[in-house]
Formats: structure tokens, sequence, C-alpha cells
């Protein structure tokens, strides 16, 4: 199939020369791996619409105007940590273990989310309260961002220890209790906008639209790709590789803090547990490259990819099945998309 | 394209003098010159190690001289950057193709440039697309769709987007860095055509090749590096390929080698028709106890493929090898090595010795069978034969138990070896075994090699240095471009000659536009 999309390719043929051959075998590589990119993504689109659909007949209620809105509501606070852990795995790279990973976002949104409560039962008003949570979130982005690229620690190790840290301040600043917090801006978090749809629900639209926009349609964006798929053809077109690492690492700790915010109103305070959303967001993240045609994250189909962990959550709700299913279901997820995904990268480097 | 405007400036484009470079202890490149016309084209040859891609290294400010100036455009530079040197109109096509395989053409061409959409932050992608199909058109005459993927494109493809790269930056100074390395035949003659256009536009281009048929036909001016220095500058019409070739390695074969009788015995090893295609084409040879036999090629020829196969690090597509008169097929290195294969890799520091392991250790890595006892291991049997061989070999060493990383560049590569005699191996493939070790050192592994003959093994020493070839080898296989090209008697033969054959230019293989 691809033999005649290329003209070099094709007109190879009638030669005679020994790297005639390669250039062939190089091009049927390519559609092999154009198929199995379609069914991979094909496939996971069917999945998603199948899932819906078995929901939506076993479970009347599941795609009321009134569910998908809560639905989107509920997955808000681990979309914007996944989209954020999706920036730095654009500048990080594919690799899941050398490349661009954050796994102190679910601490850093805790944390977060104990400094606004924290603040707010202090008697500080609204605006001090997400000032101090939003700061929070990006120290946090810039102490991993400094142990990335100045220390040099891999990102994985260098998150890993940055999360530890992050969950023992959690406790000493909560002494592991609820702190309830409320406020202007929490009640209209938690409210209801048009439509009777979460507001929670429109912060996640908007925030997504924004972060698409800036990821996929800016020049930084396309930079930030380069960085993380080939870091010395960035630097051969004269980029400098590790601000823009820094700057994700930033990005996402900022994540963090957003998230910590919309915890905050979500639960009406800053609780306990929150490291046990790191699990669904990395799902989340992996997941969402395939729905990309190059099988490299984007910000939409992390969306998408929230959604359907969101639908699935939801479905097994409505159909009172055990939720204990869920987390297995997810573990599968992140094996599936790994494997698969390295799998096509193999192939593509080899080819 | 931007055709260079008249600045009046007439003097030479690029002028290097006196460039004097050191790694360490070692001399790169000892006063180098290198003067470069407006608008011809310029080669650039020697052999590997003569000092080519340190000297380009230093013109893209990615390394800094020790010593000597560097003029650019009639300007001196002290301190180069990559970045400066970009300002200034000079880009570099590399051998890698550094392409990110997720991105379209559009992408490629344009990341660190890119379009926008008027009076908004964002990409103008449909400007890019559309510039990238006409600027493809028109030097190359190639239609892809806008959407390809880099990962989707062919090798050659690949490198006609990078080279367009640097157009649409409207270059002064192209540098072209062994650019047909992998292609063929047609594409390097649309290559050629397109370089004789970038002439007729008044870009200067300097141009790295191997392949002196390439030089003669395409280039103005050539210069010859040979062990850091420019032995020659001329223009092409007044030499040719031969003289060229004499230039590029150092005749002088002294008292380094090993004088030696060879004593064949039975055959050793024999490939029939090994091929994989797009590496190697139906190579046949065998190998005698008691023989050297060399084999070189240059990049890309497939010798280093042809050595992998054979110690089963890579898998033919077709063909057959016998070890003793068996047909075996190799499929791992651990079978290799039970066949009495042994490989000395060319990057001894990362492949063929343990830098954190003692002597000892490293000597008896492959062998630990022998020196086990209800599965411990048996140190004093294993310090006993690594004193044995230390002896043997004399490796230079404060003892057995001293790690290998403390040990010379010769002495590694000798453990390197004595690793394989503990083994009892008796076929050796030897890559470029005396790369980045000095002088002294060259000749113990050289007598090492004639006592490793002497004693009934046979060995097989891939190199790119042809004196040394000459010097210690029985026989030698040149490939060019995956085929045999040659099957040479030592004696019988010159350097001259076998350079002819590596080069392809005593064929009629040479690129003609």
């Amino acid at each position: 199939m691809s033999v005649e999309a290329v003209p070099f390719g094709g007109s190879q043929q009638g030669g005679s020369e020994p790297a005639q051959t390669r250039g062939f075998g190089a091009s049927s590589g390519t559609a092999g791996r154009r198929i199995a990119t379609l069914l991979l993504r094909g496939g996971s689109l069917a999945v998603f619409v199948a899932v819906l659909i078995v929901f939506s007949v076993t479970a009347p209620y599941f795609l009321s105007v009134g569910n998908i809105g809560n639905v989107l509501g509920q997955s808000a606070i681990a979309g914007v940590l996944a989209i954020g852990l999706t920036v730095v795995m654009i500048a990080g790279g594919g690799n899941v273990v050398t490349g661009g990973i954050d796994l102190s976002l679910a601490a850093n949104m805790g944390l977060s989310a104990a400094v606004y409560a924290a603040l707010s039962q202090a008697g500080f008003g609204d605006a001090v309260a997400v000032a101090g949570a939003l700061a929070m979130g990006l120290a946090i982005g810039i102490v991993n961002a400094l142990a990335i690229t100045l220390a040099g620690i891999v990102p994985l190790l260098a998150t890993l220890a940055v999360m530890n840290v992050v969950a023992g301040l959690e406790l000493v600043l909560t002494q592991n209790t609820v702190i309830p917090a409320t406020g202007d801006l929490l009640t209209l978090l938690s409210g209801s906008g048009p439509f009777d749809i979460p507001v929670l629900a429109y912060v996640l639209i908007g925030f997504t639209l924004v972060a698409a926009l800036v990821v996929q349609a800016t020049p930084l964006g396309l930079r930030l790709y380069a960085v993380g798929e080939f870091p010395e053809a960035a630097r051969a077109s004269g980029l400098s590789v590790k601000p823009f690492i820094a700057g994700a690492f930033l990005f996402s700790g900022f994540c963090g803090g957003i998230a910590g915010i919309l915890s905050v109103s979500y639960l009406s305070g800053s609780t306990t547990g929150a490291g046990d959303l790191l699990l669904p967001v990395v799902v989340t993240a992996l997941l969402g490259t395939v729905f990309s045609r190059r099988l490299v994250p984007t910000v939409i189909g992390t969306l998408l990819s929230a959604l359907f962990v969101s639908f699935l959550v939801n479905g097994f709700q409505l159909l009172n099945l055990s939720s204990t299913l869920v987390s297995g279901v997810q573990g599968l997820l992140i094996l599936f998309v790994v494997s698969a995904t390295t799998l096509l990268r193999k192939q593509e480097t080899s080819a | 394209m931007a055709s260079p405007q008249e600045d009046g400036n007439i003097g030479p484009m690029i002028r290097l003098t006196g460039i004097e470079k050191s790694f360490g202890g070692t001399k790169a490149l000892s006063g180098v010159s290198l003067t470069v016309e407006r608008g011809s084209v310029h080669g650039l040859v020697g052999q590997n190690g003569a000092g080519k891609s340190t000297l380009i290294k230093l013109l893209a400010g990615l390394l800094r001289a020790d010593a000597g100036q560097i003029e650019i455009d009639g300007v001196v530079h002290d301190h180069l950057t990559p970045h400066a040197v970009d300002a200034l109109g000079i880009h570099f096509i590399h051998q890698d193709r550094l392409l990110v395989p997720t991105f379209t053409v559009g992408e490629s061409l344009f990341l660190g440039r890119e379009p926008r959409i008027a009076g908004t932050p964002f990409l103008d992608r449909r400007k890019m697309q559309r510039r990238a199909a006409e600027v493809l058109d028109r030097y190359f005459g190639l239609r892809l769709p806008t959407s390809t993927l880099i990962a989707e494109l062919s090798t050659a493809e690949k490198q006609i987007v990078q080279i367009t790269r640097a157009l649409l930056h409207a270059p002064k100074v192209l540098v072209f860095d062994e650019p047909t390395a992998a292609l063929v035949r047609r594409e390097a003659d649309m290559l050629f055509r397109l370089i004789r256009r970038l002439r007729d536009d008044r870009i200067t281009v300097i141009y790295i090749s191997h392949y002196l048929g390439e030089i003669e036909d395409l280039c103005d001016t050539v210069t010859v590096l040979r062990n850091g220095r420019d032995v020659a500058t001329k223009p092409v019409a007044e030499t040719s390929a031969t003289e060229i070739a004499g230039l590029m390695v150092n005749r002088e074969i002294g008292e380094l080698y090993p004088k030696r009788t060879a004593a064949l015995g039975a055959t050793l090893l024999r490939v029939e028709g090994l091929s994989t295609p797009g590496r190697y084409e139906d190579v046949s040879f065998a190998l005698r106890r008691g023989e050297v036999l060399g084999l070189t090629g240059l990049l890309g020829s497939g010798v280093k493929d042809l050595v992998r196969t054979l110690f089963g690090l890579e898998q033919p597509a077709s063909g057959r090898v016998e070890v003793d008169g068996k047909t075996v097929w190799t499929k791992t290195p651990a079978q290799a090595a039970r066949r009495r294969l042994a490989l000395v890799p060319e990057d001894r520091r990362r492949h063929g010795v343990a830098l954190d392991l003692s002597v000892a250790e490293n000597v008896t890595l492959a062998s630990l069978d022998r020196f086990t006892r209800f599965g411990l291991l048996n140190g004093g049997a294993e310090t006993a034969e690594a004193n044995q061989l230390i002896d043997r070999l004399q490796i230079k060493t404060d003892g057995s138990d001293a790690l290998v990383r403390t040990l010379s560049g010769g002495n590694q590569q000798k453990v390197a070896i004595a690793k394989w005699l503990s083994r009892h191996s008796e076929i050796y493939l030897l890559d470029e075994p005396t790369v980045g070790v000095d002088v002294g050192a060259k000749v113990e592994i050289y007598q090492l090699i004639a006592d490793l003959a002497a004693r009934g093994a046979g060995v097989i020493v891939l190199s790119s240095d042809l004196p040394e070839l000459l010097g210690i080898t029985d026989r030698i296989l040149v490939l060019f471009r995956g085929r045999i090209a040659a099957a040479l008697d030592t004696s019988e033969t010159s350097v001259d000659a076998v350079l002819a054959d590596v080069t392809g230019s005593s064929e009629a293989l040479r690129h003609v536009g």
C-alpha cells in the first residue's frame, strides 16, 4: 500500500543493486506498521464505542445528558493531571523507563489540595488559597525539573523520590486527617453550569482546549515533540533540549496545583489517599497515545482516554459490578497499550 | 534558492590555518590548513582516523581547536558555536539522518523556523506543507504526499528531506559528510545533479567521501588528509584517483610486522553464498588453519555485518557456513562460542572487556565452566589460568586481580583476546584490533595474531588500516557495496591496488553523473 504512495521506493523495483531490495523491504515494513497502527487505533476507538453501546443498552441512564455531564465532571481531576503527564511524556520521549514520566503528580495534587484547605481554614480568602495551591504545585515541578535537567536523574527515579517527599509533607501538614474547606470559589466549582452539567466538566473541557491549542498548534508544541522524540534532531535544528524538558515538568507541577484546587471543591476539603489516583492518571496518559495517528501522546487523545476510563468506572457502578474489577482492567490496559506501542516502535527503529 | 548576493568579497569562503586539536594524549589534527574557494565543490578525503570528522566538527562549532585560525567569509572567528555557524549560512548534511520519525515532511523541514499564521502564535501547517511540496518538487522533482511521516520514507528520501532542510535556510556553504553511503546509484546521481546546480547557484560545497570516483566526477578541488595533516590540495583536473589513493595512505611499512611463515592446514571455516539483502550478497570464502585472512571495505560495504553474522549476532537470509566440514547454523553468540568462534569487537571498552572486573575475571569470563566445581567458582584455578595467559601474552598489569579499567588500550585488547584463548577458541574474528592503541602495543598485537595462526588457529582480521592488513595477512578479501570485489593474495598486491578495490575506483561502478 505504501509503495505506490512513495514514488522513490516504487521506482527502485527495476534496479539491480543490492540496496534496492532494502528500500523495498523498508516500504513493506512500513505498510505492515501502518496496518498495525490502524488496527490499534481503530481497535481502541471501536472498543471505546462498544463500551459506550454496551453500557447504554444495559444501563438506560448511562447515555443521559446528566450522566455524561457527571462523568465529565468526575474525570476533571484525573484529566487535568493526565494532561500534565501527557506534556511530560511528549517532552521526555516515548520510552517509559528512560523517557518522560511524572510519578509525583498525584501526590502533588494531594499536597496542593492540603495547602489550599489549610490556608482556607486559617481564614485566608480564595485568592490567597488559589495562589498557595498553584505555587505549591509549581514548586514541586521546579524540584522535578532541577533534579532531572541539572542533576541528570532519570525522570522515573527523580519523580518517584519527589513523590515520597511530597506525600510525607502532606501528612505533616494534615496530620493524616480531613481538612474541610469552604468558600465562594469552591461553591462555584462544585455546582452546576448550563444544561445542569457540573462546572468541573466545563473546566476540564476548557483546560483541554487551551492545552491542546498550545501543544498541537504552536511552534512551541512542535518543538516539544522534537525534543522528546529525537533530541539530536532537535539540537541539529538549533533548539536547546533542557529548557523544554524543564518547562514540561513545571507545567505538570502547575497541573498538580490546579487539580488540587479542583479536588478540594469536589471533596469539600482535602482528604488523604491522593496517591490512589496515580495509576488511573498513568493509564489515561498512556492510553491516550492510541488515539493519535502517529502513536504519540496528544492532549485530545488523553481527554478521550480520560473519558474512556471514567465511562468504564461509571458503567461498572451503574451495573452494580464490583469496582475492584476496575483496577484490574486498568492494569491490563497499561500492559496492552505499552506492549503494543513498544512493538510498533521497535519495528519503526529496525526498519 | 537565494543566490548569494555579490558583496564584493572575493577572498576564499573558508580558510583554516594551522589547526591543531588533541584528545587526551592523541593528536587528531596537527597543523591542518584548508582553503575553500567561493562557489567551488571542494572534496575532502582521507582514511578513517585521518582527521576528517574532527576537522568538520571544528568547523561546525562542536569542538574548539587548540591552535590555529578559522576564517569564514573574510572574518576570523575565535569562538564558533553551532548557532553562530548556522547564522553564517554554513549547513551540514550529516551521515546520520537527524529527523524525527513521527513528524511529517513539512514539520521536519521547518522545525526550528516554523511559519505562523499571521498575527497569531499558531503554526501555519498549510503553508508548511505547501512550501515543502514546492521545494521538494523544484529541487528533486519529488512529489511526496505532504502528510507522509518520516518513518514511512526510504533512506534516500530521508536524505533528500535533510538536504532540503538546509536549502530552505538559503545556505552559503553546504557540507556533505559521506552523503552516498546509504544511496543506490540512481539516487546518488540525483544528488550529484543537485550539487552541480548548487555550484551554478554559487553555493560553496564541501564534499567528504570515501568514493574517489565521486570526487573525480564532482569536485573542483580535493584536499587529502593523512594522520592529522593536509598532505595535498590539488585541482581535480590535474590529478587522478590513483594519485589521491596514494596520498591517502602512508606507505612506509617498516618493521612493524612480524615475519611469519604460514603453514596452512585443513579448512576450518567455509562460507558459501552468504546473503542478507541490502547488506552483503553472495559472499563465499574459506579460512584454513594457520591462516590470517584480511577483511576490508568501507562503511556500509557489509564487512561488519558479515562478521556479526559469523558470530551469530545477525542471521543471514540465505547461504551456508561450515565449521570443520560440518554445516552449522549459528543463531546466537553462545552457539558461536561453542563452535570455537571468538569475536574481539571494535569497541573493546563497551563490548570487548568488562572494565570494572579484574584481569582474571575477564580472562575466564567466556570459559567459566572450566573453573567451576559443584557450581562454585574455583578462584585458585582462575588465577592460575590468568597468570599463565598474562605471561604468554605479556599483558602489562599489576597482577591478575587488577581492574581492567587500569590497563592501557593495547593491554585491554590483549585481555579481550586472552578471554577466547582460555576458551580454546580456534576461529578468531578480530574487528579493528589495533584501533586506538599505540604503536608499541600494535606490534605486540600483530605478534599475537601471528602466534595464534602458528598454533593452528584461523584468524580473520577486519581492518580499514590497509598497510596493517598487508603486513599481517596471507590473503585479503575486499567488499564493495555488499559484494566481494576482490580476493587478493597479500604477497602479490599493494596498498594502491587494495585501495582501488575498496573505493570502487578500479571498477566501472564509479558514479557517472
